[in-house]
């Protein structure tokens, strides 16, 4: 392929109207080709300058700046070793195990927990009507086997290479949050708010139960 | 008591530095001391970067002190729209992405910025404390505080401390090779005399939201927990408290320990169930804390500490049951840690090189 | 419209591990991107700092881009989160304290400072370049100006404009690839003669 060729793939491109199998080929080398990347810009420059574009200075050092960063963040791919770097989901006390019967406060969105198992001595809490004022809920009870939560940030196993991964225990979260009070961690937040992030794609305690008259959705 | 003004408080801080003896650790541990007094006594509102694990947040802090009296809100800007405020005891966590407020009790003494213990003289075995360079960082005299551990079993900490209110505009948590392990820098920060109530209302409508409120009650009666000691530490490491508590969601009562050497602290957490079924020693990493999890004569062991994740492998290993102490039962919500136990642990000669002192 | 194939590969390319393909998708956008920033953000270098900020997430959000909507759609939304909170945060700031006296002219606010690169021989290089591509447009035939023109002001498609030009549609990929060149021809002298730097990136 001739220069003049490349370049007239490359303006194609850059406007959306390359054949994907010509894409993937151009792609790749313009990834790595700083001259084909610096006529690229231009094309965009040539773009904004034709439409009287204010405010990116031709000379600023922008794309320079993120090329930069981005170089210095860990790469998008998993690099498959044995730390396995996973999103992190840590349950906590209040998120309910699998099979714990929620009951929702009728006005004021209060949400009262009930045991999952028969109680050894008689204590059955009640959904109660509520004022906002004098918030009360009974305490939490977690279900004998937790059974779904994620690992948090990284994990090594210290056993054999072969052995099961760790699985840290359910508590942990709680555990962090006991012992910041004794510490002084940076932000006491992040501890808190590390261990209340749910991702969204596990279903895991991030769904609210939606009993109640006034669980409007936004 | 009613709070000075700040400009007098100031004020004296800078006279009672400017009298104060100067050459080496003295005057760092002053500035440290000018620190924790900024962060715990002044209005200050800002906004900072926190960075940990290769992740950065935004996020706007409000610190309010009035009539001896506490409030602070942290609002993340990063889009999931998260707020703590905290009022006296209470910290509400308001959660707009999963609809929840949670509602816990947090003991006075917690800042959401989290400030360092006083820097006692004992410590200086095991840190080096220095000043060193003077920067200015927005617009302000900076002085930079290093704190760097002398082995292997703490991290540091590099503190850029503003000179007129002693607010550390930028922090960071080292490693021993000085590699940052969490940091916190404010892009912008103004110390009002006066903030309004208004300014502690969270910005989301809470309206058709979850409220979790935590209750602790009290331990199940019966015959207490079992308690525990370290037969061995790393060096500098002691014992600051034991207890039994009740952790959330639980009747058991968990067996709590806490060895700090001054300025690290580690928390090692005893079960008193023994489970059959528990899964295998591991280490994990939670945000900038280490954890370490193993089994000791058939109970669960965690510890969990701001440092470096050998020592809470050292430290968990190295506990063991001890039928003679009596264990105090406090609950974290007491204002006041239980003071140590006075009668001194019974060392077992055969193991350990350190001895657990008070 | 046609799906945007081009951006598609470059993504999925940064998705593997290709940073160099992320450096392509930025100089292709950032100039929509720091217009985009400047409706909230008045200051130029405030908007290249929120601009890039705004980079730096979508590249880091990249993972979970799926392609169920167009590239830039997205990232136009993370750069309007990233200029929004950053507005937010910084309007937030109450009345300034007054310390000392001694202190009063020595602060300043963080997020306008200046940048070494916003010198005055900046702001005159982007009028040149400016001045330059428009007199490279009018001194075109008229055949390659009216379809670069078609192309980057109409924003139409090869085919829209190979009807509105009455050719096919290689024709006009032709044209407008020769109406790039010559503008490039004049741009280069521009950036080799003004400040001496030839093939960088941006």
């Amino acid at each position: 392929m001739t220069n003049e060729e490349l370049e007239s793939q490359l303006s194609a491109m850059f406007d959306n109207e390359l054949p994907e199998s010509e894409c993937e080929l151009l792609a790749r080398r313009l990834a790595r080709d700083e001259s084909l990347k610096a006529r690229w810009g231009r094309y965009a420059t040539i773009g904004a300058a034709l439409r009287m574009e204010r405010g990116l200075r031709t000379d600023s050092g922008l794309a320079r700046a993120v090329s930069v960063a981005v170089a210095a963040e860990p790469s998008l791919l998993a690099t498959g070793r044995a730390r396995e770097l996973v999103r992190p989901v840590v349950r906590r006390w209040w998120q309910p195990a699998a099979g714990a019967a929620v009951a929702a406060g009728v006005a004021f969105g209060c949400i009262v927990w009930m045991r999952s198992e028969a109680p050894a001595a008689p204590e059955v809490a009640q959904a109660r009507m509520i004022a906002p004022a004098i918030p009360v809920a009974r305490a939490m009870v977690r279900s004998a086997a937790p059974d779904s939560y994620v690992v948090p940030t990284t994990v090594e196993a210290t056993g054999a290479s072969s052995s099961p991964p760790f699985i840290p225990p359910a508590e942990l979260a709680d555990y962090v949050v006991a012992h910041s009070e004794f510490s002084a961690p940076l932000l006491r937040h992040s501890v808190l708010s590390s261990l209340v992030t749910a991702d969204p794609g596990t279903g895991n305690a991030a769904s609210a139960p939606t009993g109640g008259d006034n669980d409007q959705p936004k | 008591m009613r709070m000075k003004r700040a400009s007098d408080r100031i004020g004296m801080l800078a006279l009672a530095l400017a009298v104060a003896s100067v050459a080496g650790a003295d005057e760092s541990q002053k500035w440290l001391e000018r620190m924790n007094q900024a962060l715990t006594t002044l209005n200050y509102d800002g906004v900072f970067s926190h960075w940990q694990g290769g992740k950065v947040e935004t996020l706007h802090i409000i610190h309010r002190v009035l009539d001896g009296a506490v409030t602070e809100r942290l609002v993340s800007l990063d889009g999931s729209g998260r707020e703590f405020i905290r009022t006296g005891s209470e910290l509400a966590c308001y959660l707009p992405d999963q609809r929840t407020v949670l509602v816990e009790r947090q003991p006075p003494a917690t800042l959401l910025l989290g400030s360092l213990p006083n820097f006692e003289a004992a410590t200086s075995e095991f840190y080096e404390i220095k000043a060193a360079k003077r920067t200015r960082l927005l617009g302000r005299k900076t002085q930079l505080i290093v704190v760097n551990p002398k082995d292997e079993y703490r991290y540091g900490y590099r503190l850029w401390i503003e000179e007129s209110t002693g607010m550390p505009l930028r922090t960071e948590l080292c490693d021993g090779q000085g590699r940052v392990i969490e940091q916190v820098v404010f892009a912008s920060i103004t110390w009002p005399s006066h903030i309004p109530d208004s300014a502690f209302k969270p910005d989301v409508s809470t309206q058709g939201f979850n409220w979790l409120r935590e209750e602790s009650g009290p331990l199940a009666a019966g015959d207490p927990p079992m308690m525990w000691r370290a037969l061995k530490l790393p060096p500098g490491f002691r014992m600051s408290v034991r207890a039994a508590q009740k952790m959330p969601g639980s009747r058991d009562p968990v067996a709590h320990l806490v060895f700090t050497d001054g300025l690290a602290s580690v928390s090692v957490f005893v079960e008193s169930r023994t489970h059959t079924n528990h899964p295998l020693s591991g280490s994990v990493q939670v945000g900038s804390s280490s954890a370490f999890t193993t089994v000791i004569d058939g109970h669960p062991v965690t510890a969990v500490g701001e440092v470096p994740p050998e020592t809470v492998q050292f430290i968990a290993n190295a506990v063991k049951a001890d039928p003679h102490a009596a264990a105090p039962v406090h609950s974290p919500f007491d204002s006041a840690v239980p003071p140590l136990d006075p009668t001194p642990l019974q060392l077992d000669p055969s193991r350990g090189t350190v001895p657990v002192m008070h | 419209m046609s799906a945007d194939v081009s951006d598609l590969s470059l993504v999925r390319r940064v998705q593997r591990g290709d940073k160099g393909a992320f450096d392509a998708l930025v100089l292709k956008y950032q100039h929509k991107v720091v217009k985009l920033v400047m409706r909230y953000v008045r200051n130029p270098a405030e908007a290249e700092d929120i601009a890039q900020e705004a980079f730096i997430k979508a590249y880091r959000a990249l993972p979970q881009f799926r392609g169920d909507s167009a590239f830039y759609t997205w990232l136009y939304r993370i750069a309007i989160n990233t200029a929004k909170n950053a507005v937010v945060s910084r309007d937030r700031s109450p009345v300034e304290y007054n310390l000392d006296a001694e202190h009063s002219d020595e602060s300043y606010d963080m997020q306008s400072r200046l940048k070494d690169s916003e010198t005055p021989e900046g702001l005159v290089l982007t009028d040149e370049i400016r001045g330059t591509v428009n007199a490279a447009i009018e001194a075109l035939p008229e055949d390659l100006r009216t379809a670069i023109v078609l192309r980057e002001l109409e924003g139409l498609s090869y085919e829209e404009i190979a009807a509105a030009m009455g050719c096919p549609v290689g024709t006009v990929r032709s044209r407008i690839f020769r109406a790039r060149e010559a503008i490039d021809r004049r741009l280069r002298e521009v950036f080799e003669g003004g400040l001496g730097r030839a093939e960088e990136l941006g």
